[in-house]
């Protein structure tokens, strides 16, 4: 818990913080980094990948452009072959309207370099998103004044309960490792039914976008996974560091293979906090 | 002439004897102030006239000429601290009173030789350790906090996890393998502050007893050692007194007759004041949090008639965490135990311990959406009976039943009020563990001595309770649940068993030096599942299970002991090589605080661990301490981490040196000095970094901690001053500690992440804009330099 890595340090009262040289160890080979979304938003669908680098190197991540990448609808000849589009920097469906079906599985296949690479994920019937509000707010604990909203919905599922929300606000995606929200059925699901508060104190003129995915629970324990090594201290109090399991196989090859493969329902509600 | 000179004599007499009567005296009683007796035949004179003085009567009363003011009087008694107290003028309005503290050294030498000198060499135990109270108090300590567990890892074979943190890991074993008791009744969490203190108020302590190899059959229930910590009992003689008022916190102990010379009791108490220091912060941020821990502890001990006596012990001791009064970690202890030891005659003795120890912890959110407190209990009920018979001088034997219950309660998740978390069910579990055993020492030759013993033990999982029945049998976070079994209380779930034999062997090559070897096996029925290298206060206990089967150990030693120059030195060498089976560990991303099937988020393996322990100690004369060197290495093995290979623990740490000093200059000085080296902990640094979800993410290899932290150092310092003796009750001392003497900065975590702007702190609302962002590697440590004081008294 977040709040347990908080409260390890806050009573460390004597700790201090340097910035220190370590002899790490040098990436010795090409490690791809797959990371495919596939959904029923066009505009969403993609397939980014990239090489790991050493942990110093300061160039940008390079982008992999000569792998062949498509996504097949399982039990059925259909296919869609992606592109690289050197704009995103990614690999684009070549039908641009081509998106996910509730109830089929798809599958990704990536050939890269004498290596295949193949996950598959399925995809899911949406929740409800009925709408957001907002209304203003004193300062309370943990959060500040300001407006906040709450958004309203209903998730009738008894399995597959696997949810993440993310938010844009004023055209910028909410992304720091603190921005994530990642929920399943373990205190059930009436606070969405109550309306979802989120965490956000905005202020008149905000607009705000909320994205609602519903995922099998590959990819989310993938996210969760990966935002418990984003907050890592690397101290005593967290867990020996892990990478996240990735849904992705090797079929081909002796290289590994980072990343996850995303099929999931999008949902998608906008408000303006009104000035 | 001879009437002048008869006259002269009748003129001076008179005159001489109104000079007599002006003469004054000073007196006097002197009492021994441990037990208020009084001391006849005590030596008293003034400092500056030695040759003349008197000695006490037989009620220890005396009476002496005075001269001028001020003016030093000694008194002294053989095997008593000499006495020195200036006298004025207004103290021969009355009566005085002068307490002779029994000799210091003397104290010393009896608590360390409660252990014969030879005993090292002559004693069958390997891989124990007594570790005195009076060592323990005088060596340097953190914020000036005396603490027993820090003081054991000074002892070789004895790890620590980091800086500062108090937890155990003996031999290779983790945390939860150690059997931490106080008078027969375990002790769950043994620690304070997130282990930077333990539970235990050295004040209240009576003696320490550490076994990391050969276990005597009476013990049983963890594989890597069992810590014995004994209550103090009252004296029978007077209430006396003793406490210290630290840097960090206070403490209190109280100790005398209850209702006659038959009945003792003591009292003990601590509390931190961290809270207080906390609510004098400027930062609101800071002022709001909360943190304090307290201790209570009491014992009481009724002799009825020559062969009875009957001991009630108890502890109670908690720790709150608190941010901002909206977030809090809490957890404490309750223990109690009830001894009755009868001496059924001279050679046989019977021991009966009933004891019930709970153990609660909890997490409070206080959000206004979704607010709870989680909250989770186990206890432990026992009841243990040992017979023990002596056989002449070269056979003892023992034997004895051991039934504990284990009852691990259903996680509490109790939403706020107007949460909208909804309420977690989950499921309790119990168990029995019964075990029998018994044991021998035998004397075979008197070069040869042997310590044999079987202990079995008996473990039902029982109801009331859950079992699930999982697809393909074999349980994992996405297998379904085909079957669920309710079982109603008592109701056998799951039936293990085993024989845990031990057995040692002493050859004496002379009287100085021997050579021991010693097995053991050990069942575990209850072991911690965490994901955190040190354990945290909330981790949950696990009993073993359907699909928890016990851990085993198997622990083979051999050692050389050797003591010269008349018992003053001792040294030895000891061997170990450790075999553990069904060692858990968890699975990556597991998360045990909210689930009833915490079998799912483990993965099962098992370990090794083998050393190497060098121990040169002296316990006699001004200066005592040890040397310790220990080489060690720690293996896991568990399928699912690691790629299945085998990898090192966090608290493998091959080089471990400690080196303990403390000199006595005076009666009024002493000073402590303590070195400590290891190597750096086993750990996972980033091979790499990529992109994902656009997020820079460390890259790590597929095999759990193949880097170090750098090597660890540090020295300690500390000065005792103790007010001299004026025959007064309240005796004074003060002592002045530095922690980490020369401030090395040893690594307490690294964190790797992109540094802005060149600023490890930078703060995106008060540091401007962004002009730079580099991946960076930043060290956090704790304490460097830390001077403290306390001051103690006792009366």
């Amino acid at each position: 818990m977040r709040n347990l890595r908080i409260l390890s340090v806050l009573f460390l009262m004597s700790a201090c913080q340097i910035e220190v040289v370590l002899p790490l160890v040098q990436i010795e080979e090409d490690i791809p980094v797959i990371e495919g979304i596939w959904t029923d938003n066009s505009i969403l669908n993609e397939v980014k990948i990239s090489l790991a680098k050493n942990y110093t190197d300061t160039t940008g991540f390079k982008a992999i452009t000569n792998a062949k990448v498509s996504i097949r609808q399982a039990g059925s000849n259909v296919v869609f072959p992606f592109a690289y589009n050197s704009n995103s920097r990614t690999y684009k469906a070549v039908n641009g309207n081509a998106t996910a079906k509730v109830g089929e599985t798809y599958e990704l296949v990536v050939d890269w370099n004498e290596n295949s690479f193949y996950a598959k994920g399925l995809m899911l019937e949406p929740p409800i998103l009925d709408s957001l509000t907002y209304q203003f707010e004193e300062e309370r604990p943990f959060r500040d004044e300001g407006y906040y909203i709450k958004a309203f919905g209903r998730i009738p599922f008894e399995e597959n309960n696997y949810y993440r929300i993310q938010i844009i606000a004023n055209d910028t995606l909410k992304n720091d490792p603190g921005d994530y929200l990642l929920f399943d059925d373990t205190f059930g699901f009436t606070f969405f039914e109550n309306g979802l508060e989120l965490g956000y104190a905005f202020e008149p003129g905000d607009r705000v976008r909320l994205i609602l995915y519903r995922m099998t629970v590959e990819p989310y324990n993938y996210l969760n996974q990966l935002l418990g090594l984003l907050f890592s201290d690397g101290g005593l109090f967290s867990p020996p560091p892990q990478n996240p399991d990735t849904n992705i196989q090797v079929v081909k090859g002796e290289t590994e293979v980072l990343g996850y493969f995303l099929v999931s329902p999008i949902l998608t509600e906008f408000i303006e906090i009104s000035k | 002439m001879k009437s002048i000179f008869a006259v002269i004599i009748l003129i001076i007499s008179p005159i001489s004897c109104l000079m007599a009567q002006q003469a004054t005296f000073l007196n006097g009683q002197v009492v021994d102030v441990t037990s208020s007796e009084s001391l006849p035949g005590a030596n008293v004179y003034w400092e500056d006239e030695i040759g003349t003085g008197v000695v006490s009567d037989l009620d220890g009363f005396f009476e002496i000429k005075t001269g001028k003011f001020p003016r030093s009087l000694v008194i002294s008694f053989i095997g008593f601290e000499k006495s020195i107290r200036v006298i004025n003028q207004k103290d021969l309005e009355k009566s005085q009173k002068f307490f002779l503290n029994p000799n210091q050294m003397s104290l010393e030498e009896i608590i360390i030789q409660e252990r014969r000198p030879d005993e090292q060499v002559r004693n069958l135990e390997t891989g124990k350790a007594t570790m005195p109270i009076a060592t323990i108090k005088n060596i340097p300590a953190l914020f000036g906090e005396v603490d027993l567990f820090r003081s054991l890892q000074l002892l070789p074979g004895v790890q620590t996890a980091g800086e500062g943190t108090g937890g155990l890991f003996v031999r290779g074993g983790s945390a939860d393998q150690n059997l931490v008791q106080i008078d027969g009744a375990p002790v769950y969490n043994a620690s304070h502050f997130f282990g930077f203190f333990s539970v235990f108020n050295p004040d209240a302590l009576e003696k320490v007893d550490l076994y990391k190899g050969n276990m005597p059959a009476s013990f049983g229930g963890r594989l890597s050692s069992v810590i014995d910590v004994s209550l103090r009992e009252g004296n029978n003689k007077q209430i006396r007194g003793e406490g210290g008022i630290g840097t960090i916190s206070s403490r209190f102990t109280m100790d005398g007759p209850l209702f006659s010379e038959k009945s003792t009791f003591a009292l003990s108490a601590r509390r931190t004041y961290a809270d207080v220091f906390l609510a004098l912060a400027s930062d609101p941020n800071i002022r709001e949090n909360r943190l304090n821990f307290h201790d209570l502890s009491a014992k009481f001990a009724f002799r009825i008639g020559e062969k009875d006596k009957l001991t009630f012990s108890t502890y109670q001791g908690s720790d709150f965490l608190g941010l901002e009064s909206s977030f809090g970690l809490g957890w404490s202890n309750f223990v109690n135990s009830l001894k009755w030891n009868r001496t059924i005659s001279k050679d046989f003795y019977f021991d009966l311990d009933a004891y019930h120890s709970i153990y609660d912890y909890k997490i409070e959110f206080d959000d206004p959406e979704n607010g709870f407190e989680w909250k989770n209990k186990l206890s432990e009920t026992g009841l243990k009976a040992q017979w023990s018979w002596l056989r002449g001088e070269n056979l003892q034997t023992y034997w004895g039943v051991h039934s504990q219950l284990y009852y691990f309660a259903p996680i509490a998740l109790i939403p706020a009020p107007e949460s909208n978390i909804q309420q977690l069910d989950t499921n309790p579990k119990n168990g029995i563990l019964n075990s029998v055993f018994a044991g021998m020492t035998y004397e075979i030759s008197p070069r040869l001595s042997t310590e044999a013993g079987l202990r079995w033990s008996i473990f039902n999982q029982i109801g009331n309770g859950v079992d699930y029945t999982y697809e393909g049998g074999i349980p994992g976070p996405e297998i379904a649940i085909t079957d669920t079994t309710r079982y109603s209380t008592l109701e056998n779930i799951k039936f293990y068993q085993g024989l845990e034999p031990r057995i040692a062997f002493r050859y004496l090559i002379n009287e100085q030096f021997s050579i021991k070897t010693a097995y053991n096996r050990n069942f575990q029925y209850v072991q911690i599942a965490s994901n955190s290298s040190a354990g945290l206060p909330i981790d949950r206990w696990i009993l073993a299970g359907t699909y928890v089967p016990p851990i085993r150990s198997d622990q083979i030693s051999l050692g050389l002991f050797h003591n010269f120059d008349d018992n003053k030195w001792e040294f030895s060498v000891e061997t170990y090589y450790k075999d553990f089976q069904n060692i858990i560990d968890l699975r990556n991303g597991a998360s045990v605080l909210f689930t009833d099937n915490v079998e799912t988020e483990l993965l099962t393996g098992r370990g090794w661990a083998y050393g190497a322990e060098f121990l040169l100690r002296k316990n006699q004369g001004k200066t005592t301490g040890w040397l310790s060197y220990t080489y060690s290495r720690t293996w896991r093995e568990i399928a699912g981490i690691s790629e299945g290979q085998k990898y090192n623990p966090r608290y493998d740490r091959p080089h471990d040196i400690s080196l303990v000093i403390n000199h006595e200059f005076s009666s009024a000085w002493s000073a402590g000095l303590t070195f400590v080296y290891t190597s750096g902990q086993a750990v996972s640094f980033p091979v790499g970094v990529y992109q994902a979800d656009r997020q820079s993410v460390p890259l790590y290899s597929d095999f759990r901690n193949e880097d170090r932290f750098p090597n660890y150092h540090r020295v300690d310092a500390s000065v005792t001053w103790r007010n001299p003796n004026k025959g007064r009750k309240w005796r004074g001392s003060w002592n002045a500690s530095i922690y980490n003497l020369y401030g090395r900065k040893n690594p307490f975590a690294y964190s790797f992440e992109n540094i802005v702007n060149n600023d490890i702190n930078y703060d995106s609302e008060t540091d401007g804009p962004i002009t730079s962002v580099r991946p960076g590697i930043i060290m956090t440590y704790l304490f460097t330099f830390l001077p403290s004081i306390t001051y103690n008294f006792e009366f």
